[in-house]
C-alpha cells in the first residue's frame, strides 16, 4: 500500500526511484501496491493540476528559457521586446511600446527634496502610479509619502495614512522611494543577479529573471521594493504605452519591482513623472557629473542629508530644508 | 581516496569490483524498497493519513503559483511568513543531528554510536523540508534554474542566499553518503572502511555548525532590520538547534524502541538530555540578553521586541505566540533540569516536545515577523497567515515526516542487522 | 592506536579544510567584487547621439495687464472685464490701502496678507498699467518675477538654482526644452501663502495594517 510514489526512493537516499518489480514477493501485494502507486500518482496530478493550466497559459518555452537581460544580444532582445509587446496586447489589449533604454555615457543621476516645499499632496505618488503601469487593484506606487512630527526626523512618527488638507501646520512631509544607493543592500543579496546597479546608478531589476524570494525587499532599508503578489490588473485604456524593458512595463506575477527613476524617460533626457507632477517644485533632479546641473547646485549649496546615513547605502537620494 | 593505494590492509577491507556492487547494489536497492513498503496496518495508516495532508498541501501550492502569492498573508511591508519561519527553525532540526554524530564518532559513545544513524536521517528529511519550503516561498518557481551554477547565475560569493544554498544542499549529500554508505555496509554485512566515511562525518560536524550559521548570517547581515541585526543571531541559532534537534530525537528514539526490535540503549537518551540541559539554559540567557539590550536601552530597536512580548496598541497578533514559546521553554528548562528526569520517561517527553514547541515558535514566527514589524518606514502591518500557507506548512511537514518514516523504515532493519545481504539470501560473495 | 591516530588526522584536516574553504570564499569574494567594477558584460551605454546645443529654457508668463472683474456680463453672458487704467486714471491715489475691503468699489473680494505691503508698494500710482520696482522703476506685469525677487531673495535664488518653483520638460538641455513656472503660477500675489489642498492618492491599506483613524484631524 505504497500511496506516494514521489517519495519511494531506496532510502539509502541515492535518489533512485525504484519501480515496483518485486518478482520474489506475493502477486497480489504487487498488484495492491501497483494500485496504490496508480491512485497515489493520480491523486498528485489532479492535485497539482492548477500548475498545469498556469504553465499552459502564461508559460512559454522561450519564456522559461530567456537569458538573463545582460547576456542577450541585439538580435535576440528585440525578439524579446517584441514578444513582450504582442504578450501585452494578448493580455491587455493595449499596443505598447518596449524600448531598451541604456544608460547615458558621463551622467549620473541624483534627486534631492526639498522638505521646506513639499506639502504631502501626494500627486507625485499618484503620477508614478499611472507612469509606472502600476496595478489598480492594490492602487501601488513606489513612492510612499510620510506624513512627520515637527520636531523630529524619526521615521517612527511618520505616519503615511493622513486624511486631512495639508500641509498642517505642526508637520512636515517626506515622501519616501528608492534611494538609488550607491552600496545598495538588495543588490548584494540577489541570489541570481537578477537586479545590479546601472552606470548611471540606477538600481534595476530584469523582470524576467526574478525568482521571486523577495530577500531584496527584506535586505532594503526604505522599503522600495515592491511584490507582484498577483498579475497586475490595468484598464486597457488607461495603461502608458511608453515603456521600458528594466522600467514601466507591466511586471509579471511573482517578480519584484522597484523605482528605476523613470528611466524610460530619464534616460531620453526627461524629467521623473513624479517631479513634474510636483505642484510646489519641491524635487529636484539631474546629473550628479555636471556641475552646472541644478541637482549639484543643491548639493553645493543646502545642507542635505540621507536616510538612514548610518547604514552605509550611500544613497543618490538626498533631503533638504530651505531654513 | 581510492581504496587500492593502501594494499597493506587489503587483507582488513573488504575489496570488490564494480560489477559486484552493481549488482549488489541493487539487490540492496530492491531490500530497501521492499522494507520501505512493507508494514503494519499502522504504518500504512499513517502514510495514508500523510499522503493525503501532503495532497492537500500539494494543491494549495498549485494555487499559490497560478494565483499567485497574493493568497498568502504576506504583504509587501511582512514579505516573509510562515515558510521562511518553517525554513529557518528546520535548517536548525537539521544542524542539531549533529548532536548525535560529535558523541558516536569523536567520543566513541557505544549507545549513541549505534543510535547516530536516526539523527543523520532526521537531517537529511530536515534539509528536504527546507528546500521544499524556500521552494514553496518563491514567486516564480519556474525560474528555479536561474538560481544553478554556470547555467543561471549566481550570485556566489556576494549573497548569502547563495551560500545558503551551498551549505544546505552539500550537508544533504553528505548525510546521504554517509547514510547510504553505512547502510550499504551493514547490508553487505561488512565493516565500513573508515576512510569512506570518517572524513566525511568530521566534515560534516563543521558543516551543521555552518548551516545554522550561514542561515543566521542571512537576516543578521541586512542593516535595515535592527530586530535581525545582532551579532547574537548565529549563536542563538544554534544553542535553540541543539535543543530542538536532541528533543525531536529523544522522542523518536523512544518511539521506535517502543515499536521496533532496535537496541536503543539509555546511553543514548542520557547524553542527549546532558546535552539539552546546558543548550536550554544557554538558549534562554541569550534570549534574556537580547531583552534586556532592547528593553533598557529602549529606541528604535526595541521597538520590535515590544511588539512581540506586548504588542502595538491594537495589534498583539503575536504576543500570544511569544509568551506561549516562553512558557514552553521555562517548562521544558524545569522539567529537563530534575535530576530524576530519567525515571520519568513521559514527562521527558512532555519536556521534549514543550522545547520543540517552544523553539518552533521562537525561530520560526518569533524571529522572523518580528524583523518585519514594524516596516523600515515604520508601518504597522501585522502578518496572520491565511489557510493557504498553512496548508502548503502541513503538506511539506507530511513529505518530511513521509521521507523520514520510510528512510528509517529502511535504515532500522538494516542497521539492527536484522535483514542483511545475507539473511535476505543474496550473499556476500566474497567470504 | 593506529585507529586512534588516522582519525585524529583526518579531523585535524577535515578541520583545516572548512576553514580553507571559507578563506577561499572570501578570498573570492573580495576578487569577485573588483572584478565586477571593472567587467560588466552587456552593459552597453546608449548609442543615441546627442547634440551640443541646448535647448531654451522658457519661463511662463502672466499677462501683460491685468483686467479686473466689473460684476456685469455682456450679451452671451460673459463677464465684462475692465481694464485697471479705465478708473485709475482719474483718482487719487490712496498710498495707504492694503486691503480690497476699504474699497467702495471693485476688488472688495480681494483677500490680501502679504505682511506690511500697501498696495502701492507693488502697483504703480503713475500708470496702473505698469508696476512698481521699489526704486521707482516701471516694470510690466510680464516681469514680476523681477519684483518679488525685491524681498525674496532667498527664494530668487533658490528660483534660479533650479530648486524652487519646480520645472517640466528635459533635465537635459542638450536633448529637449525645459518649461519653468512664474512665481504667480503658484502663488497668488495679494495672498502668497501656498494654499491648503486635500491629499489625493491615499495608499490602500493591505490586509493586517494598523490605519490610525486621523479623518479630520492630523494623526497622534
Amino acid at each position: 500500500m505504497e500511496n506516494q510514489p514521489t517519495n519511494s526512493g531506496c532510502g539509502s537516499g541515492c535518489g533512485c526511484h525504484q519501480e515496483p518489480v518485486d518478482r520474489g514477493g506475493s502477486t497480489r501485494r504487487n498488484l495492491l501496491k501497483g494500485a496504490a502507486v496508480t491512485l497515489g500518482a493520480a491523486a498528485f496530478a489532479k492535485a497539482l493540476a492548477p500548475l498545469a493550466t498556469w504553465s499552459r497559459d502564461n508559460l512559454s518555452v522561450d519564456d522559461f528559457l530567456q537569458q538573463h537581460y545582460r547576456e542577450l544580444d541585439k538580435e535576440q532582445l528585440a525578439a524579446v521586446l517584441k514578444h513582450l509587446e504582442e504578450d501585452t496586447k494578448k493580455d491587455y489589449g493595449a499596443d505598447v511600446t518596449i524600448g531598451d533604454h541604456r544608460p547615458q555615457k558621463g551622467v549620473k543621476f541624483g534627486y534631492a527634496l526639498n522638505l521646506s516645499v513639499c506639502i504631502g499632496c501626494r500627486r507625485c505618488a499618484e503620477a508614478c502610479h499611472h507612469e509606472n503601469n502600476h496595478d489598480r487593484v492594490t492602487g501601488n506606487s513606489y513612492i510612499r509619502v510620510l506624513e512627520m512630527q515637527k520636531g523630529s526626523m524619526d521615521i517612527e512618527h511618520g505616519n503615511a495614512h493622513y486624511d486631512h488638507p495639508v500641509p498642517h501646520p505642526d508637520k512636515f512631509y517626506m515622501p519616501v522611494q528608492c534611494q538609488q544607493c550607491e552600496n545598495p543592500p538588495c543588490v548584494h543579496v540577489c541570489p541570481v543577479e537578477a537586479t545590479w546597479k546601472e552606470d548611471d546608478g540606477i538600481v534595476v531589476v530584469d523582470y524576467n529573471w526574478c525568482i521571486g524570494c523577495r530577500y531584496c525587499e527584506a535586505a532594503c532599508p526604505y522599503h522600495a521594493r515592491r511584490f507582484n503578489w498577483t498579475k497586475p490588473e490595468i484598464p486597457k485604456e488607461e495603461i502608458n504605452p511608453n515603456q521600458s524593458y528594466l522600467s514601466n512595463r507591466i511586471r509579471p506575477q511573482g517578480v519584484m519591482e522597484k523605482c528605476t527613476f523613470c528611466l524610460h524617460r530619464t534616460r531620453e533626457g526627461k524629467m521623473p513623472a513624479c517631479l513634474e507632477a510636483c505642484p510646489t517644485g519641491a524635487r529636484v533632479f539631474g546629473n550628479l557629473l555636471d556641475p552646472e546641473s541644478e541637482i549639484r547646485k543643491v548639493i553645493d549649496n543646502k545642507r542635505v542629508f540621507v536616510l538612514k546615513e548610518e547604514l552605509g547605502t550611500r544613497p543618490s537620494f538626498f533631503y533638504f530644508f530651505d531654513e | 581516496m581510492n581504496p587500492s593505494i593502501s594494499t597493506a590492509r587489503k587483507s582488513e577491507v573488504n575489496h570488490h569490483d564494480a560489477k559486484f556492487h552493481a549488482t549488489s547494489y541493487l539487490k540492496f536497492l530492491r531490500l530497501a524498497f521492499r522494507l520501505a513498503t512493507e508494514g503494519t496496518w499502522t504504518f500504512y495508516v499513517w502514510m495514508l493519513v500523510l499522503t493525503c495532508v501532503f495532497l492537500v498541501g500539494a494543491h494549495a501550492w498549485a494555487t499559490q503559483v497560478a494565483e499567485g502569492m497574493v493568497v498568502t498573508g504576506m504583504t509587501d511591508h511582512v514579505s516573509w511568513g510562515l515558510y521562511i519561519a518553517n525554513f529557518t527553525f528546520l535548517v536548525g532540526l537539521a544542524a542539531g543531528g549533529v548532536m548525535m554524530v560529535i558523541p558516536a564518532y569523536i567520543y566513541h559513545d557505544k549507545d549513541m554510536h549505534d543510535t547516530v544513524i536516526i539523527g543523520e536521517l532526521l537531517a537529511i528529511a530536515s534539509i528536504v523540508m527546507c528546500l521544499m519550503f524556500v521552494v514553496a516561498d518563491l514567486g516564480r518557481p519556474d525560474r528555479f534554474w536561474h538560481m544553478l551554477p554556470f547555467i543561471g547565475k549566481f550570485n556566489w560569493p556576494i549573497s548569502m542566499l547563495t551560500w545558503d544554498v551551498i551549505v544546505l544542499n552539500g550537508y544533504l549529500l553528505l548525510n546521504l553518503h554517509i547514510c547510504g554508505y553505512m547502510l550499504y555496509k551493514r547490508f553487505l554485512g561488512e565493516t565500513p572502511d573508515k576512510r569512506w566515511y570518517v572524513p566525511f562525518v568530521f566534515l560534516s560536524i563543521a558543516w551543521a555548525i555552518s548551516i545554522h550559521t550561514v542561515t543566521a548570517f542571512l537576516y543578521c547581515g541586512l542593516g535595515g532590520r535592527p530586530f535581525w541585526n545582532t551579532a547574537l543571531m548565529a549563536p542563538r541559532f544554534l544553542t535553540s538547534a541543539f535543543v530542538a534537534g536532541p528533543a525531536f530525537i529523544i522522542v523518536v528514539l523512544q518511539l521506535i524502541r517502543r515499536m521496533t526490535r532496535m537496541n536503543i540503549g539509555p546511553g543514548s537518551i542520557q547524553t542527549l538530555v546532558a546535552i539539552m540541559r546546558i543548550t536550554i539554559l544557554i538558549d534562554l540567557l541569550m534570549l534574556g540578553s537580547e531583552v534586556f539590550v532592547a528593553l533598557y536601552t529602549g529606541g528604535a530597536h526595541s521597538t520590535a521586541i515590544k511588539y512581540l512580548f506586548f504588542g502595538h496598541g491594537e495589534l498583539k497578533a503575536l504576543v500570544p505566540w511569544t509568551w506561549v514559546s516562553l512558557a514552553f521553554m521555562l517548562t521544558a528548562a524545569v522539567l529537563l533540569m530534575r535530576p530524576k528526569v530519567h525515571d520519568h520517561l513521559r514527562t521527558l517527553d512532555i519536556a521534549c516536545m514543550l522545547a520543540f514547541v517552544g523553539i518552533w515558535i521562537e525561530k520560526g514566527m518569533g524571529l522572523i515577523i518580528p524583523g518585519f514589524v514594524p516596516s523600515t518606514l515604520h508601518e504597522w502591518v501585522e502578518y496572520i497567515p491565511s489557510a493557504a500557507e498553512w496548508k502548503i506548512m502541513a503538506g511539506i511537514w507530511a513529505a518530511g515526516l513521509m521521507v523520514y518514516t520510510l528512510l528509517l523504515k529502511v535504515a532500522i532493519p538494516v542497521f539492527a542487522g536484522n535483514v542483511s545481504g545475507k539473511t535476505s539470501g543474496i550473499g556476500n560473495q566474497t567470504k | 592506536m593506529a585507529a586512534g591516530t588516522r582519525l585524529g588526522k583526518w579531523m585535524f584536516f577535515g578541520v583545516i579544510g572548512v576553514i580553507a574553504l571559507w578563506f577561499v570564499g572570501a578570498l573570492g569574494m573580495s576578487w569577485q567584487q573588483q572584478y565586477r567594477d571593472r567587467v560588466r558584460p552587456g552593459r552597453a551605454f546608449s548609442e543615441k547621439v546627442i547634440g551640443e546645443t541646448l535647448h531654451p529654457v522658457m519661463i511662463r508668463k502672466p499677462d501683460a495687464e491685468p483686467w479686473v472683474d466689473s460684476g456685469k456680463k455682456d450679451t452671451k453672458g460673459q463677464p465684462i472685464m475692465v481694464a485697471c487704467a479705465t478708473c485709475h486714471d482719474t483718482r487719487t491715489a490712496n498710498l495707504k490701502t492694503n486691503d480690497g475691503a476699504l474699497l467702495k468699489e471693485f476688488h472688495q473680494g480681494l483677500k490680501y496678507a502679504h505682511g506690511s505691503q500697501t498696495c502701492l508698494s507693488c502697483h504703480n500710482s503713475g500708470d496702473y498699467n505698469n508696476l512698481k520696482l521699489a526704486d521707482g522703476q516701471s516694470l510690466d506685469f510680464s516681469e514680476s518675477i523681477r519684483l518679488c525677487a525685491q524681498c525674496h531673495g532667498p527664494q530668487y535664488r533658490d528660483y534660479q538654482n533650479g530648486s524652487h518653483g519646480g520645472m517640466n520638460g528635459h533635465w537635459d538641455l542638450k536633448q529637449g526644452p525645459r518649461e519653468r513656472n512664474h512665481c504667480t503660477d503658484c502663488h497668488d500675489p495679494h495672498h502668497p501663502a501656498y494654499p491648503q489642498v486635500m491629499p489625493v492618492f491615499p495608499p490602500k491599506p493591505v490586509i493586517g495594517e494598523a490605519v490610525l483613524p486621523t479623518h479630520g484631524k492630523p494623526s497622534h
